[in-house]
């Protein structure tokens, strides 16, 4: 599987690299624009990622407008919704109104930090990443 | 945008809304317990409101909550698509109660930051034999097979944090010293250093190590940082190297805040779409269509006026309603209080007794004053009223459980549950009703519908708890149609557990009978059940009630069956009251227990050998309490024709109490006795008059009671 | 002279004097008979002026009754009385002082106040024990001081409003919350 991380926090970036490098290839990008570029890079390239997890405070670029970026690209790509990249947001901003507009913008999980590592592998499985 | 407001955390919201269908659902399904089956629109009701729960709890991740919704949802599912008859409606109903106990328990875990880990395997199994049973029936009728209840599996997850929501949100900004060199640098080290605790760091200058004209920058407009982080503001203060810093400001945000001050610091947030409604939970309301009933299928049991009721009872919910602090409310009831016996203080004051003094302004103020106060005070006690609605739904629940443990068929009828009364009350006779309505259930109503139907009686027990509002009292009534009370059995049992000495069971009225069932180790059923022993007994009751300073009325005709009904005061906190003087101290009474007022002359006294006196009066012979003597006043009047003799009544006995004079009657802000002193028995508070002396408050129970020890 | 304490005491000394941590080792003395008596003004609240006393019948006579402490209603107990000695008439010079033990809040009724002292640690000394005649107050008394001329018995408050009436107190409220 090939994974998109974009962090900007390096011990969280550190961390999630680690767990997430044990399902698969794992791209880790620094801030927003540049988790946009990989994305952009891998379509073109014909390999395209299977799961992006993105914070959601980044500068430069934040989580939300990276996932409308994504899902945006997609459209216009005509992707189907079953290929598309599956996203998890990560963050510790969990209060109702920002999980549920990340939904509204099309992720697939929301995960508040600090991220528990047991349900996120539940999560990959339901998703069918694992 | 009201969303701007909205902060609180997923899970909050999914414990509020789940509790609220619960209470919704349990509240349809108290309902319609009696019923002989749901009606389309419960069935519809239930299978949304599972179906939300399901939905919800798999958004989190909470398993067993989702797999026992899930299963209870297809059952309703196959109900709502074939309306199979002969659904045994009483084993259903206990499944949803079920579901409701075991979803209801995992929330309380999350409540208290537990993990949900119930067993939810037994309960899956149970619905499942049950579902299959109801499939069975389905065939059987011949009724079409509905398509398999088609789940969507949710698409979309939020996986809870591991610790709680605790985080802080900071705003630090640092001014360097002006001649500081290389501020890029300390304010690089600073970021760093605060990495290490750091759930989110932002700030600005954000170029420092790449751009190093930001050093002046720095030095000129300072080093603003946004923090988001687990530690106190001493831990992260610590962290920050603040040698070259002239000034550090540091302030906590509240989450809203800081999500605002993010854009300040370069990082738009986007634009909050308006959140509706998760997406399976649009797809529920799709589904959810109320289905038309075909003729013939199924035929709506319910009357129309229940379903009326349902509706009026959820309206009031809609009110826009803040909840207060109770102790704020208790503190500005207090206050009032002040207020009321300030006023007091201002307008009898002593100096405006000053003769030819011209007033007729002053009393137009103060009659003003007064209304307002009033009005105050009736705004307050308002306030503080809450409807028995909970109470009575407990009482449901009660009836429901005990009855079906013990193999009763009842029912229950609600009368009044609007009715309103004090918070403080509400809270003391939820135990006590709780008993009474258990005994009912469990003593009241015979064991088997043969006892009954053997009487003339329907075979069904049936349960009236009604409560209503007269005279500034709430009644409270627990009536059942069972066996009543024997009152042989009653008086035999007293006379073998020595609570009355051997008089003839003609000296007793019925109701001094009845209430031997309030004294303490008297049980008329010589095996203590388990709904109705518990080691407290009705004088638990009593002595409950009593404290609220209300009392317990029994009636009962055998074989017909009795009523239990609590006589409560509306509130506790202030009295209509008449102050009295008895020597130098005054003294309130409470105005309900005051029968009369009358003098009578040193004929009209008995004088006991022992030293005991009574009076008569109209042929009438009543105990007499000098309370001179009995408190030990100086300066008071032992002539009985000089003083005042007040008749007081309490739960149908009665006495007489010598008093000096009558001061005058007003609305008394009861106070406790502060704990120090130890209770004395006969005064039940004390008060603030209106020249800030202290009067002591009369219990007249508590008189009574020692008057009785007495003898 | 006790107005002007009395004036002193309310206005800025004890306020200030609680406010400061330095407050240990300072004492509210006053006159009972001819002993002086000291209570650590840790606890003292406040010093009012002699009040008009609602009496609670049927209680210990040392509780001479209720105040009124501006709608605050507090018992009272009258220290000579506590300590078992001859009632005297209150005068102009009587007070009461209002400590806080516990949070049980607790008017002493005194004869005359005398003084804020300063006593230090070490000039305190355990009271001598037994065979005295004044030995009913030891339980009270924790220790002597001496400053100029004068014995002082410090008293513990604690002891002064009696453990077990605490202790009822507390099983009181108790009660009162679980009913």
């Amino acid at each position: 599987m090939k994974i998109l991380l974009a962090e900007d926090d390096f011990a969280s970036r550190k961390f999630m690299d680690k767990q997430l490098s044990r399902y698969g290839e794992c791209d880790v990008m620094v801030d927003g624009e540049e988790a946009v570029d990989a994305f952009m890079m891998a379509l073109e390239d014909g390999e395209p990622y299977d799961l992006a997890c993105l914070d959601v405070m980044m500068p430069v670029m934040d989580g939300y407008q990276v996932l409308k970026a994504i899902r945006d690209i997609e459209a216009q790509k005509g992707i189907p919704k079953s290929k598309r990249v599956k996203v998890i947001m990560t963050t510790a901003l969990n209060d109702e109104r920002n999980v549920k507009m990340a939904f509204e913008l099309g992720c697939e999980a929301y995960a508040g930090k600090p991220i528990d590592v047991e349900k996120f592998e539940k999560v990959l499985t339901k998703l069918g990443l694992i | 945008m009201a969303e701007e407001f909205n902060t609180e955390s997923m899970l909050d919201m999914f414990l509020y809304e789940s509790g609220q269908l619960l209470e919704k659902l349990e509240g349809i399904i108290l309902e319609k317990q009696d019923a002989d089956c749901f009606d389309d629109a419960d069935i519809n009701e239930i299978f949304r409101v599972m179906h939300t729960i399901k939905g919800s709890s798999g958004v989190l991740m909470y398993e067993n909550i989702t797999k026992v919704t899930h299963k209870l949802e297809d059952v309703f599912y196959y109900l709502r698509e074939s309306h199979p008859d002969d659904v045994p409606h009483m084993e259903l109903v206990e499944k949803v109660l079920a579901v409701s106990d075991f979803v209801t328990g995992e929330l309380d875990k999350l409540k208290n930051g537990d993990t949900p880990d119930g067993d939810e395997k037994q309960l899956v199994e149970d619905l499942d034999e049950f579902l299959g049973r109801l499939k069975g029936e389905i065939k059987k009728q011949g009724i079409e097979m509905p398509q398999a209840n088609r789940h969507v599996e949710p698409t979309q997850f939020y996986i809870t944090p591991v610790a709680g929501d605790d985080s802080h949100f900071y705003r630090i900004s640092i001014h360097y010293r002006s001649d500081t060199q290389m501020s890029n640098l300390r304010a690089y080290s600073a970021t760093y250093a605060l990495k290490e605790v750091a759930e989110d760091l932002l700030y600005t200058p954000d170029d420092i190590l790449s751009n190093e004209a930001s050093a002046d920058v720095i030095v000129a407009e300072g080093f603003h940082m946004l923090l988001q982080t687990k530690s106190s503001k001493e831990e992260v203060i610590a962290l920050i190297d603040s040698s070259e810093a002239e000034e550090i400001n540091f302030d906590e945000l509240t989450k809203e805040e800081y999500g605002n001050a993010l854009g300040e610091f370069g990082r738009e947030v986007a634009e909050p779409a308006p959140a509706p409604a998760a997406v399976d939970t649009k797809e529920a309301a799709g589904e959810a269509k109320p289905d038309k009933p075909k003729p013939g299928d199924y035929v709506v049991k319910t009357k129309e006026a229940g379903k009326g009721k349902t509706l009026a009872k959820h309206q009031p919910k809609q009110q826009s309603i803040i909840s207060v602090n109770v102790e704020k409310m208790d503190s500005l009831m207090d206050l009032i209080g002040e207020l009321v016996i300030a006023e007091a203080v201002v307008l009898q004051n002593p100096d405006l007794k000053v003769p030819g003094l011209e007033l007729s302004n002053f009393q137009k103020a103060s009659g003003q004053l007064s209304k307002i106060t009033t009005e105050l005070q009736e705004v307050i006690m308002s306030m503080r009223m809450m409807p028995l609605t909970n109470v009575f739904q407990k009482m449901k629940r009660i009836v429901f459980d005990v009855s079906r443990k013990l193999g009763k068929d009842i029912e229950l009828e609600v009368i009044g549950e609007n009715t309103e009364v004090d918070k403080n009350i509400i809270e003391h006779i939820t135990d006590p009703l709780m008993h009474l309505v258990r005994n009912s259930v469990d003593h009241g109503i015979e064991e088997n519908a043969e006892d009954r139907t053997a009487v003339g009686k329907p075979a069904k027990g049936k349960i009236t708890l009604e409560a209503k509002n007269e005279g500034g009292k709430v009644y409270i009534s627990v009536k059942d149609d069972g066996k009543g009370l024997n009152k042989d059995k009653l008086y035999q049992k007293a006379l073998e557990k020595g609570v009355i000495e051997n008089k003839p069971m003609s000296e007793f009225t019925d109701k001094e009978i009845f209430r031997f069932i309030t004294l303490p180790g008297f049980s008329t059923k010589e095996q203590v059940t388990e709904y109705s022993g518990r080691g407290v007994g009705m004088d638990v009751v009593v002595k409950n009630i009593q404290s609220i300073s209300g009392r317990l009325d029994i009636s009962s005709v055998e074989f017909e069956g009795s009523e239990m009904t609590l006589v409560i005061p509306l509130t506790l906190a202030i009295i209509n009251g008449i102050v009295v003087q008895v020597g130098n101290s005054p003294f309130v009474i409470e105005t309900a227990s005051i029968k009369e007022f009358v003098r009578v002359g040193e004929d009209s006294l008995i004088h006991e050998p022992s030293g005991e006196e009574y009076i008569v009066l109209r042929g009438e012979c009543y105990p007499f309490i000098r309370l001179n003597e009995k408190y030990d006043l100086p300066d008071s009047i032992d002539k009985i024709e000089e003083g005042i003799i007040v008749v007081l009544e309490h739960e149908g006995s009665q006495v007489c109490v010598l008093i000096d004079k009558l001061l005058q009657e007003q609305e008394i802000v009861v106070k406790p006795i502060p704990p120090y002193v130890r209770k004395v028995k006969g005064l039940s508070g004390c008060t603030q008059l209106g020249d800030g002396s202290i009067a002591l408050i009369l219990d007249i129970a508590g008189l009574l009671m020692h008057d009785g020890e007495r003898r | 002279m006790a107005e002007e304490l009395l004036k002193n005491a309310e206005t800025d000394e004890t306020e200030e004097l609680l406010e400061d941590d330095s407050q240990k080792g300072m004492f509210m003395t006053f006159q009972i008979g001819k002993e002086f008596f000291g209570i650590s003004i840790s606890y003292v609240n406040e010093i009012i002026a002699m009040q008009p006393i609602a009496a609670i019948p049927e209680v210990d006579d040392y509780i001479k009754g209720l105040i009124n402490l501006r709608g605050k209603i507090i018992p009272v107990i009258d220290v000579r009385a506590r300590f078992k000695m001859e009632p005297c008439e209150y005068t102009d010079r009587t007070c009461i002082i209002v400590i806080d033990v516990k949070s049980t809040m607790i008017g002493l009724i005194v004869e005359r106040l005398a003084d804020v002292d300063t006593i230090a640690e070490d000039s305190i000394v355990p009271p001598p024990s037994l065979g005295r005649k004044e030995h009913e107050h030891n339980k009270y008394v924790y220790g002597l001081a001496r400053t100029g001329d004068t014995v002082t018995l410090l008293l513990d408050p604690e002891k002064l409003i009696k453990q077990d009436d605490i202790a009822a107190a507390v099983e009181d409220v108790r009660k009162e919350e679980q009913s």
